[in-house]
Formats: C-alpha cells, sequence, structure tokens
C-alpha cells in the first residue's frame, strides 16, 4: 500500500521498506529517518491555524511577501486561501502567473538564473524528479518532520509525486486522476442491452476492462446515424496515456527491475495494437481536438464513453452540457490477468506545491504550503467552479458545495480512482520519455509503422535516454517509485 | 585640442609677423598635448558596437561553447561547469532522424510557401500597377493579413480546417454530400493547413515589395519595347522581370529566412503532429530545449540550421552581387 492510501502502520511499514530499499542504493535517506514524533509536528485538526501562527512568529514583525509562481487560471484556487493566510499571518502574497504549460520550463530557467523570483510554484506534478535535479526545489524533510502533522499524507489520497528517491520535495493540490464517463442512456437501452449481448454473451455496464470498452465502442459507433463510440483523445501526450493505462493493466510496469524497458514485450504490442483498433470508433474530432474542444464535443451527447478529469465533468455537469445528469461514472478500465482483474486508474498531472531554493523565507513558504494543503484550507481551494483543483483529501468529498459542483456519482468514481491511482513516469527527463513514446504511437495509429517496430524503436531510444540521464540514478527513483506503487497493483504487476 | 595647440605655443617676439608665427608653430614640440583615451568617432560608435557584441557575439559564442557540451538545466550544474562533451552532439544529429527530418521539412514548406508567395504577389502587383477606381482601399484590405498576429491566424485556419469546419462544409457543398476529412491529422494533408496559413498571411508583405519593385523599374526600356511592338507578355519576360530581379532576390531572401523559423502556425495547427509528420526545425529545436532542457544538444542542432541558413542566403544574394557588378 502507498503512502497515501492508508492510515494505518502496516501501510507506512510497507512504505519505509520501500524507502529503504532506496536507501540501500546509497540515497539520502530523508524520508526514511525522518523522525515522525507527534510531539515535535503540528496537531493534524489544527494545522492550518498552527501553521499560520508558526510563520506569524518567524516573520517576527518583518514585512514578508510570499511570491506563488502558479498557472494561469489557478487565481481562483489560490487567491481564497491566501487571503485567508494574510489575514492570520500578515505575511501578504504576489500571484506570477504563466501560461499552464509553461511553469515548469520558468522554474527550470530560474534554476539557472536565481533571481529569487518566487518563493512558491504550482509545477505539474510529474515535472518534480526534473525540478529537483536542477536544485531548484528545497527538500522538505527537515520542514515536515518539525511541522508536519501525523497521518497528513496519509489524508490525501494520493501523494506518490510529492516524494522524489525517498524525499519530501512538495504537497499534492489538485486531484488530477483519469476517470471515465459514460452516456447512462445508452448504457441502460433494453434493446441495445439486447443487441450487445445477444453479440458479445455480456449485458451492458460500466466496463471492467478494455475489452469490454472496446467492444462497446465497436457496438455503438454508428456515424451514419449520428452517433460515435467514443471520445477519446489521439492527440499528443493523451494517447500516450491511455497507452500507459492499457499497458499497466495487462500486467506489467514499464521498466523491470534492472531498467530494462518491457513497453515492447507482448502485453505492449498487444495493448497498442487494442488502442489502434478502437481509433475506428472514435468520432472524427479524436486525432485533433485537445481537451477544451473535447469535452465541448462530448457535451453533445452523441458519443458513448469518454475519458477526463475533474474539469471534464465541471464542463458536463454544467448547464452547457446537453449529458448533465445523464452520466455513468468508472475508473479506466482494466485487464484480466490472470483470474483476477486489475485496475490501474492513472494520476496523470496534478499540481503540487513546492518551495523554491532560491526563496528567502522556505521555512515561512514551507508553512504557506502546509497551510494551503491542510484539509481546511484546501476544501476552500477545491470549492472554485472555475478553478482546476479537483479534490484530493477525504474532507472534499464531503463538502456540500464540491458534490455540487462534480455531483456525487462522479466523485464516487474520483475517489476511488484516487485511491489506487498509478503513478505517471517519475524519472528525470520524464517529458523525454513519454515525447518519443506519443510520437511512435501517432506513427502506429496513423499507419506510419507497425505496432512491434515502434515499439522496439522507444525501448531503444529510453535505453539511451537512461544511459545520458545517468543510469544508477534513474535506477534509485526506479527503485522507490515500484515500492510506492498502490499495493493492489504492485502484487500483480511483473 | 586646437585651442590646446594654441595655448601651448610660445610667442617670443609678441610683434612677431604671422608667417614667422606659423613656422614656429609648425615646428613645435607638442609634448604637452592630452590626447583623448578613445578617439572622438570611435568613442561615437562603441556603445552601439558593445551593445552589438553584448547581444549578438556573446550570446553565439555561449552557444558554440554549449554546443560542445550535454548541458540540461536538470543537470543542476551551472552551465559554464557542464561536461565537454566535444562533437558528440553533432554525430548524434547526424544520425537523429527527427532532426533530419525536420530540416527536410522546413526546406520543403519554405520552397512551396515563398514560391507561392511570389507567383501570386506577383501577379497582384501586375494587377494593382494601373490606375483604377477602390484601387488604394484594395491595396489596404490585401495587405490586412499581414498585420494580424501570427497566433490568431493560426487559430483561424486551425477552425477553417477542423474536420467539422467550413472548407469541409464547403467541400460537401461543392460535391453534394457530407464530407468529413481530418485535414490535421492526416500525415499526408497537415501540412497543407500550415503552408496554406503561411501563403495566406505573408503573401501580402510580397505583394507590397513586388509592387513597389513595378513601379519603380525604370520607363525607358519599357516604352521603348511597345514602341517596337513587344508583346505583353514578352515586356514581362525580357524586360521587366530582369530588372526585377534585385527586388526579387531581396523579397526571397527576407521571406525565406521568415518561413525557415516558421513556427506559430506549426504550434497552433498541429504542435508537429500527428506524430513528428508536421514538426518543423524551429517545433524541433523549442521542443528540445523548453520541454527536454536539451541546451546542449540542440546548440550544435541550432548552430547547424545556421549554417544552412547562412548558406541559403548566400546562394540567394548572388544574383544580387552579379546586378551591383
Amino acid at each position: 500500500m502507498s503512502i497515501s492510501r492508508t492510515t494505518t502502520n502496516k501501510g507506512r511499514r510497507r512504505f519505509m521498506q520501500g524507502a529503504a530499499a532506496v536507501a540501500g542504493l546509497a540515497l539520502a535517506p530523508g524520508y526514511v529517518m525522518r523522525p515522525r514524533t507527534a510531539k515535535a509536528a503540528l496537531a493534524m485538526d489544527t494545522v492550518h491555524t498552527d501553521a499560520a501562527k508558526a510563520a506569524k512568529e518567524l516573520a517576527a514583525g518583518r514585512a514578508v511577501t510570499l511570491k506563488i509562481l502558479q498557472p494561469s487560471g489557478s487565481l481562483g484556487n489560490v487567491k481564497p486561501v491566501a487571503d485567508k493566510w494574510t489575514e492570520e499571518t500578515g505575511i501578504t502574497v504576489e500571484y506570477i502567473e504563466v501560461p499552464l504549460g509553461e511553469i515548469n520550463q520558468k522554474m527550470l530557467l530560474e534554476a539557472v538564473a536565481k533571481t529569487g523570483a518566487f518563493d512558491i510554484s504550482l509545477p505539474a506534478t510529474f515535472g518534480i524528479p526534473d525540478l529537483v535535479e536542477s536544485g531548484i526545489l528545497v527538500n522538505l524533510d527537515q520542514f515536515a518532520t518539525k511541522y508536519q502533522p501525523e497521518g497528513f499524507e496519509d489524508d490525501s489520497l494520493y501523494s506518490t509525486g510529492d516524494y522524489y528517491k525517498g524525499s519530501l520535495y512538495g504537497y499534492q493540490t489538485d486531484g488530477d486522476t483519469y476517470v471515465m464517463f459514460y452516456l447512462k442512456d445508452w448504457l441502460e437501452n433494453a434493446e441495445e442491452n439486447k443487441a450487445f449481448s445477444d453479440k458479445n454473451g455480456y449485458a451492458l455496464k460500466v466496463p471492467d476492462t478494455w475489452q469490454e470498452l472496446d467492444a462497446m465502442m465497436a457496438h455503438f459507433h454508428r456515424p451514419d446515424k449520428g452517433m460515435f463510440g467514443g471520445a477519446l483523445y489521439r492527440t499528443q501526450y493523451f494517447i500516450a496515456w491511455e497507452w500507459w493505462v492499457r499497458f499497466h493493466a495487462k500486467g506489467f510496469y514499464p521498466f523491470d527491475n534492472d531498467l530494462n524497458p518491457q513497453i515492447n514485450n507482448e502485453a505492449g504490442v498487444k495493448a497498442l495494437e487494442e488502442l489502434v483498433a478502437a481509433s475506428q470508433y472514435l468520432y472524427p474530432g479524436a486525432r485533433t481536438n485537445g481537451l477544451f474542444e473535447n469535452f465541448e464535443a462530448y457535451g453533445q451527447g452523441d458519443k458513448f464513453c469518454n475519458i477526463g478529469w475533474g474539469g471534464t465533468q465541471k464542463y458536463l455537469n454544467s448547464d452547457k452540457s446537453k449529458v448533465k445528469g445523464k452520466l455513468a461514472f468508472g475508473n479506466t478500465p482494466g485487464g484480466q490477468v490472470g483470474d483476477k482483474v486489475l485496475k490501474t486508474p492513472y494520476f496523470n498531472w496534478g499540481w503540487n506545491y513546492v518551495v523554491s531554493s532560491v526563496s528567502r523565507d522556505p521555512e515561512i513558504a514551507y508553512l504557506f504550503t502546509l497551510y494551503a494543503t491542510s484539509p481546511a484550507m484546501s476544501t476552500i481551494a477545491v470549492r472554485d467552479p472555475g478553478g482546476y483543483f479537483d479534490p484530493f483529501r477525504g474532507a472534499h468529498y464531503k463538502d456540500p458545495e464540491i458534490i455540487k459542483t462534480y455531483s456525487p456519482e462522479f466523485l464516487a468514481a474520483h475517489e476511488a480512482s484516487m485511491r489506487d491511482s498509478i503513478p505517471d513516469l517519475y524519472l528525470k527527463g520524464q517529458g523525454e520519455y513519454f515525447d518519443v513514446l506519443r510520437v511512435a504511437l501517432q506513427e502506429v495509429d496513423i499507419g506510419n509503422k507497425k505496432p512491434k517496430e515502434a515499439l522496439d524503436e522507444v525501448a531503444e531510444a529510453w535505453n539511451r535516454l537512461t544511459r545520458r540521464m545517468g543510469k544508477r540514478s534513474q535506477l534509485v527513483q526506479w527503485t522507490f517509485l515500484k515500492s510506492i506503487y498502490p499495493e493492489g497493483v504492485r502484487d500483480i504487476l511483473a | 585640442m586646437g585651442g590646446a595647440r594654441k595655448r601651448a605655443r610660445p610667442t617670443a617676439d609678441a610683434r612677431g609677423n604671422a608667417l614667422m608665427d606659423q613656422d614656429t608653430a609648425a615646428t613645435m614640440p607638442t609634448t604637452r598635448i592630452r590626447k583623448p583615451l578613445i578617439p572622438f568617432n570611435v568613442g561615437l560608435v562603441l556603445p552601439a558596437q558593445l551593445t552589438m557584441l553584448a547581444v549578438v557575439l556573446a550570446p553565439t559564442l555561449i552557444a558554440i561553447y554549449l554546443s560542445v557540451t550535454d548541458w540540461q538545466p536538470t543537470a543542476g550544474v551551472p552551465w559554464y561547469r557542464a561536461e565537454i562533451v566535444w562533437f558528440w552532439n553533432f554525430y548524434d544529429l547526424w544520425y537523429d532522424e527527427r532532426y533530419i527530418n525536420a530540416l527536410w521539412r522546413t526546406l520543403l514548406v519554405v520552397v512551396v510557401a515563398v514560391v507561392c508567395e511570389l507567383a501570386i504577389a506577383i501577379g497582384l502587383a501586375l494587377l494593382f500597377l494601373d490606375e483604377w477606381p477602390w484601387r488604394k482601399l484594395a491595396v489596404s484590405v490585401l495587405i490586412l493579413p499581414m498585420m494580424i498576429v501570427p497566433v490568431d491566424a493560426a487559430n483561424a485556419f486551425f477552425m477553417l480546417f477542423n474536420d467539422r469546419g467550413p472548407i469541409n462544409h464547403l467541400i460537401g457543398m461543392a460535391i453534394g454530400r457530407s464530407f468529413e476529412f481530418s485535414w490535421l491529422s492526416d500525415p499526408n494533408w497537415a501540412l497543407a493547413p500550415i503552408v496554406l496559413c503561411e501563403i495566406w498571411q505573408w503573401t501580402p508583405l510580397m505583394f507590397l515589395l513586388m509592387l513597389t519593385g513595378f513601379t519603380n523599374l525604370l520607363q525607358n526600356q519599357i516604352r521603348a519595347a511597345i514602341v517596337l511592338g513587344a508583346s505583353r507578355v514578352r515586356i514581362f519576360f525580357r524586360i521587366m522581370l530582369p530588372l526585377l530581379m534585385p527586388v526579387i532576390a531581396v523579397a526571397l531572401l527576407i521571406r525565406g529566412i521568415e518561413t525557415f523559423k516558421i513556427f506559430d502556425a506549426v504550434y497552433i495547427l498541429t504542435r508537429g503532429g500527428p506524430g513528428a509528420s508536421t514538426e518543423t526545425i524551429s517545433m524541433f529545436m523549442y521542443n528540445g530545449a523548453f520541454v527536454y532542457f536539451r541546451i546542449g544538444y540542440i546548440a550544435a542542432a541550432a548552430l547547424l540550421v545556421l549554417v544552412v541558413v547562412v548558406s541559403i542566403c548566400l546562394a540567394l544574394s548572388r544574383p544580387l552581387k552579379r546586378h551591383h557588378g
């Protein structure tokens, strides 16, 4: 069980074992060694007020201003919390907004320039390994030892991306797990059900496996009648993300224990063949539309299924959508591995609060991140219907305003997905690994390459990348990352 | 300085004549004259030269240095302490299929777009040579596209070529049935909207250059040809076009260099996809430098591109040299 999925000591011991394995590879064992005495840390129930009080004492009457580098569009999530922080501490907050896809780049440039332009930032979680290696992030172990309450990370449903090589570098503040959307009317239609079950031998339902989903998409795909099997993506990184889930669902890690790629094995090829075969049941915009065009298209109500995040549901649950209240939800489908159905929901984005190593007040900055991700404050942040922080703590799923924004049915699927999400490839050079993969997948999808040939090339490129990044260092992180995959998934993956 | 010299000149005989004064002045030692550290004329241009050095030479030298390193910001070391890999980046680039393809693709875009722009621009310029009602207004309307922000123009083409966009709708109307084709996701066709966008936006610039060129042609030879009974086509190909060659060369040079850097349209329309089938050299370098942060590798790629662009420029500027003797 991963660090984020249990409140029991057993889970923590398991995590410690995983981290200890990493420590055995000559790592700075920050997290493993961190004393976790409740006496030293703040109390969970009052963590936000205590963090604010501690920050106020540290500021000691100085005029401190914290500067937050954040992706544009997140102000609605950050500002209400920052306003409360200023009210309680007297420490003001300035916002520096940068385009969504550029925040990690800005941070890496800051790692070179060291201007001290910001104290806190909200990078995409998958970029944390690169940011750590660049030296721009503060290792938060010491601060966490001093302030982080017992159970703080356990209450967060996904915190795998907060750690790198066993040390804490940030706090997850956005529950970006993939969730599936289905048209309930189509699923429950008696005639469709009969026709489908006559052909496939089982009834229409929220599919458990990709094979079932592909069969349902094929069944509903009637473009001549204006019906399409699905609105899954075939663009850029989305195609790689879908393959990532399909591949994991076949029971394999992307690398073996020695960091040799396994993506080009039989399961990888099969997963790709199935993905490509499913493309024929998608709506015409699948290969061009991005996130916003996708959920607007799905909101028309003529496509059986879709994949997306909380933001997708915010749109689909609004009055702009024709499918409001007409949807069924589920985790991303799994795969049959032996006699078990392996489900591998996927956390593929998310924003993390981190502290800049160039900050003049790193301890106060850390206290802000603790404050902002505390159960009480993060609930306020997630409430903003215009923002894009999705629920990530147990408390969020009980908040009436959040329930109203997302709908109870969606939140049930989202929470289940968050609890068992597999991580992205949190290695240094994640962008390069994934870019090689997505180019190859797109080449196969458009018929330019054969699946096996393309994946062999990816595996070769990944080996080169690993050598360039430093195999020993990458292996340390990979060993650590594997140890914090969800327990149920870890038990099955080979 | 003159004043200083006069002050230094001894005047032993106050009643001495002017001629003697002049002789004396010419032969007197100048040991007391203070020479400025920087000559006045050099001082005038020095700030500009230093600025040029700072913004051109220094980055170029840094880029050359980086091209022989394997530096990435994610390495955690400053660029000046990067590991030297000598010419391995260039060696890798030689075998980097994606880089080579991006280079060829960019050259293809440059050739197709610039030739089309030139042909359309010459045609339009000929139309606008004579005076006709609303001519000035028509010129103003014609040059509007180049005033649009490139990202907006690309966005408009993204909408036009969407699978449910107006282009498909018009084709559907023409053929009498519904037409759905994903222009931007077909590897064989995705480059076409990008090139069209480029042509649409930058033909006006070419048109202005051609119109100015035609307007300033010396009329004597043309009048003589008309008097001698030459046809309009013959006059165009044998007199006007050769006279216009320097302008055409400059226009091709400007547009060639600009098109080589094409980025906005690719980024907005396809992001280099599907796969890497529309990835141009700028897109390749953007991804390499700002997505994967392979600064050393991309510096090497940029230097190679610089060599290619300079070669093209030299080739295009040969007619100009010939023209000026």
